[in-house]
């Protein structure tokens, strides 16, 4: 009995974890993009568009992060679009009138993590259905900043420090590379190595089951919910920086992209099952067909068209991969 | 659709020499699984036929072949003399099959009527559906198996018993000839599986096959002309029941003798109270329950459906909110009252349903096993994994949990072994009080045999076992002291030797 245990443990330690489920299938679609890209357009593999991608990952990969971690506990956030808009106007008008970055931060994160707050106190305490209840944040959101200001809030102080939060470099790698980076690094630790990362999977595996273990399991849903709103944040305030204006027309189908790229990244919206690993192949393929269609001079309406026909064709290839192992 | 059905014997008359289904060599594998090997299964005409073996055995695999949803890799299947193809369980309903499962498939929105002509509505003018021949045919349906359930209800309203009769009733439209029910008795009270009894008694007397799977002996014993039994995935035998003995049909299943399914070997309990429950009441079922554990002690608490057992388990365990009354544990009341305070001074539950609120089926059974005890295997908040395989890996021996590894996903394994999962995440986590509802529930007699052993061990270990169970060979064999319940009250205790069925069958009724 035992010795069959030792026998398949370590197979599954190397194989199993990392390229596990359909993360194998999605990095193979990634390389073949890469190649087919750059045997197009051989300028696909030049510095400056390397770290145009890597830019362009960054804000999806920041949200995404929270966003696994939301999922795997078999909830979802519609608001996260909504939200960004949202937060970049109110950090740039504290910026403003504080004239402190810091402030500024503070108060989007402030911003964004209340409506993580409400997001989740809503789901765990109402009893609301997530997509439900935040598709009704996302309303309210959406109007909500037309309240706050009919335009865009224009950054009227300047200060360096918010400009490189966007468009800085350290070394060759742009800020919000590095922050990403970081963020995501911090969720990948979180998940695969802490209690709390388990007892997300647990949560989404089964609630009850944990609850009955004697987790306080809407506690980890809060927090899976909070720690989304503040990922939501400093994605706000680098898109703002970016674009050196608080927007509140920026973000729409953003939640439809950081979603997909979980999504795509293998992790089931019905919680439970998914890893943070897979959410960055998820994100890089996304940014992948986006850049390749810029540099190829395709049709830009494409940039949706493409992700989605993706979409559909990584999950359907992921079921015959899962049909073939149980063969 | 044609109405043949509902004139027996004016359609195909059903030869009773040639056999209504007949398997040959049936071989199945999945990856790193024989499931089937070399099976052999015939079924005769109007004969009630048991399929029995231990979980694992092969019983599933075999009726899901048979009911088209897996295909075999090998072997032939005749249905009444012919050799038939059966690649879906749309093949298999037109070939005459029809596999009643466990979790019933039926279309909870919909009536009863539309669900049994589900496959092919009769249609009148214009193709418009014909409602009134509908719920004729149905109620003319229900009439020929004895049975009267309302064509025009609404199918999920409908208890689990009458549901299988709505089934049953699907399976006489499609002019079946061969029924499967698959454990068709597990969530019925007394009274319905009688009921079910005399439905497939009928079935039978129309010239059907039925093959019955189950695992409780005495059904078997009832209903059955003929018994299989299956083990590993081979055929072990084929008799009339009239040749089996209780001991004989054991020994096949499991292929050893059980000479006594609750062998005891702890000692007398202690007197320390490890729980203590005075006047506790909740909103819908429990009223002024009182009753006290004793270290060591297996205090056994019987009643009939909707006693309210279930409901004291998630009561006292501070899952389900009560409305008056108190719980101590181990010297300290259970205030605030929710399972994260219930589990720190030392009570938990497991549960009667492992699916939905035990495992977590996508996960793999180490984490199953150390959901409860997380706190001991971390540092910092960090998992040190290395320690926590070893503890899950102990516990995988010592209860001989039979896994691949401890990365399986615990769906995978047999409900025997899910239940020693479980088990060992209380005990990896450390105990004052175990309530355990209905534990062996959808678990094969060879299984059951190691779970009461090691309830017997977790009692001898010192824990106060409080067991919930609505079976009187598990109440009496395992239970120092018998508490009765009646309708939300607690209506008897006696110890074990005063205890007797009558006794608390009289206290169970009220």
């Amino acid at each position: 009995m035992s010795e069959l245990t030792h026998a398949s443990a370590p197979r599954r330690f190397i194989g199993g974890q990392l390229l596990g489920s359909s993360q194998l299938v999605l990095g193979v679609i990634l390389a073949v993009l890469c190649i087919a890209i750059s045997i197009a357009a051989p300028q696909f593999y030049s510095e400056a568009n390397i770290i145009a991608i890597l830019r362009q990952c960054a804000l999806v990969l920041i949200v995404a992060s929270g966003m696994t971690m939301l999922i795997i506990t078999a909830e979802v956030d519609l608001s996260v679009g909504a939200s960004l808009a949202f937060v970049g106007c109110i950090g740039m008008a504290v910026l403003n009138s504080t004239h402190s970055l810091a402030l500024g931060m503070l108060a989007a994160l402030a911003f964004a993590g209340g409506v993580g707050l409400f997001n989740g106190l809503v789901v765990t305490r109402l009893r609301v259905n997530s997509l439900i209840a935040t598709i009704g944040t996302m309303m309210m959101l959406q109007g909500g900043v037309y309240l706050f200001t009919r335009e865009a809030v224009q950054n009227h102080n300047q200060l360096t420090s918010f400009t490189d939060l966007g468009a800085g470099y350290v070394g060759a790698v742009p800020v919000p590379v590095i922050l990403a980076a970081l963020i995501f690094a911090v969720a990948y630790v979180t998940l695969r190595f802490t209690t709390l990362g388990r007892y997300l999977y647990a949560v989404g595996a089964n609630e009850k089951a944990v609850r009955l273990s004697g987790v306080r399991s809407e506690r980890l849903k809060l927090f899976a919910f909070i720690v989304t709103g503040l990922c939501v944040g400093v994605a706000g305030m680098i898109l703002s920086s970016l674009m050196n204006a608080g927007q509140p027309t920026a973000g729409r189908g953003f939640e439809l992209t950081v979603i997909a790229a979980v999504i795509l990244g293998g992790t089931s919206l019905l919680g439970g099952r998914g890893s943070l690993f897979g959410t960055l192949l998820g994100v890089l393929v996304l940014k992948v067909i986006d850049n390749g269609i810029i540099i190829l001079g395709w049709n830009q309406d494409l940039q949706m068209v493409v992700p989605g026909v993706v979409i559909i064709l990584a999950t359907y290839l992921d079921i015959i991969r899962n049909r073939a192992n149980v063969r | 659709m044609s109405v043949d059905f509902l004139h027996p014997g004016e359609g195909a008359a059903i030869d009773t020499n040639v056999p209504a289904l007949e398997l040959r060599g049936i071989d199945k594998r999945f990856p790193g699984v024989v499931a089937l090997d070399n099976v052999d299964f015939t079924l005769e005409p109007g004969k009630i036929h048991a399929l029995m073996g231990e979980n694992g055995a092969g019983k599933s695999t075999l009726i899901k072949i048979m009911a088209g949803v897996y295909g075999k890799d090998a072997g032939t299947i005749r249905m009444c003399g012919r050799e038939v193809d059966i690649k879906s369980p749309r093949d298999s309903l037109k070939e005459g099959i029809k596999v009643v499962f466990q979790e019933i498939a039926l279309i909870s929105e919909f009536t009863v009527a539309e669900n049994i002509f589900l496959e092919g509505y009769p249609t009148g003018k214009g193709g418009s559906i014909d409602w009134k021949k509908i719920r004729a045919d149905s109620a003319a349906l229900f009439d020929r198996i004895g049975f009267n359930v309302d064509p025009a209800a609404r199918t999920g309203s409908l208890p689990v018993s009458q549901q299988q009769m709505v089934e049953i009733a699907r399976a006489l439209a499609h002019e079946a000839r061969v029924v499967v029910m698959d454990e068709p008795t597990s969530s019925l009270t007394p009274n319905e599986v009688s009921l079910l009894f005399t439905v497939i008694r009928r079935l039978a007397a129309l010239g059907i096959a039925v093959v019955y799977v189950s695992h409780k002996l005495d059904e078997v014993f009832e209903i059955a002309d003929m018994v299989t039994v299956l083990r590993d995935g081979r055929h072990i035998s084929t008799k009339p029941i009239g040749e089996h003995t209780n001991d004989t049909l054991i020994h096949d299943m499991i292929g050893r003798r059980i000479d006594n399914l609750f062998p005891r070997k702890r000692g007398e309990p202690g007197s320390k109270v490890a729980l203590f429950v005075e006047k506790l009441s909740t909103a819908r079922k429990l009223n002024d329950v009182s009753f006290e554990a004793r270290a060591g002690e297996v205090l056994g608490f019987f009643g009939l459906m909707g006693a309210g057992r279930t409901e004291l388990a998630k009561a006292i365990v501070g899952y389900d909110p009560i409305t008056s009354g108190m719980i101590v544990v181990d010297g300290s009341r259970l205030v605030p009252h929710d399972t994260r305070t219930g589990v720190k001074l030392g009570i938990g539950l497991l549960t009667e349903d492992r699916k939905s609120e035990g495992l977590m089926g996508e996960l793999p059974v180490y984490q199953n096993a150390s959901l409860a005890s997380l706190g001991a295997f971390a540092r910092m908040g960090f998992i040190d994994k290395a320690k926590e395989h070893r503890a899950v890996q102990d516990y995988v021996d010592r209860f001989r949990i039979k896994t691949p590894s401890l990365f399986q996903q615990v769906k995978n394994l047999s409900g025997g072994n899910q239940q020693k999962v479980l088990i060992s995440r209380w005990l990896m986590r450390g105990l004052k009080v175990i309530v355990v509802d209905e534990p062996t529930r959808g678990i094969d007699v060879g299984a059951k045999s190691e779970i009461f052993a090691l309830i017997d061990r977790l009692a001898g270990e010192g824990l106060a076992v409080v067991m919930m169970t609505s079976e009187m060979p598990e109440l009496l064999g395992l239970s120092d002291r018998v508490a009765v319940m009646c309708e939300g009250r607690l209506t008897a205790i006696m110890s074990r030797e005063e205890a007797t069925q009558e006794k608390i069958l009289n206290a169970a009724i009220g």
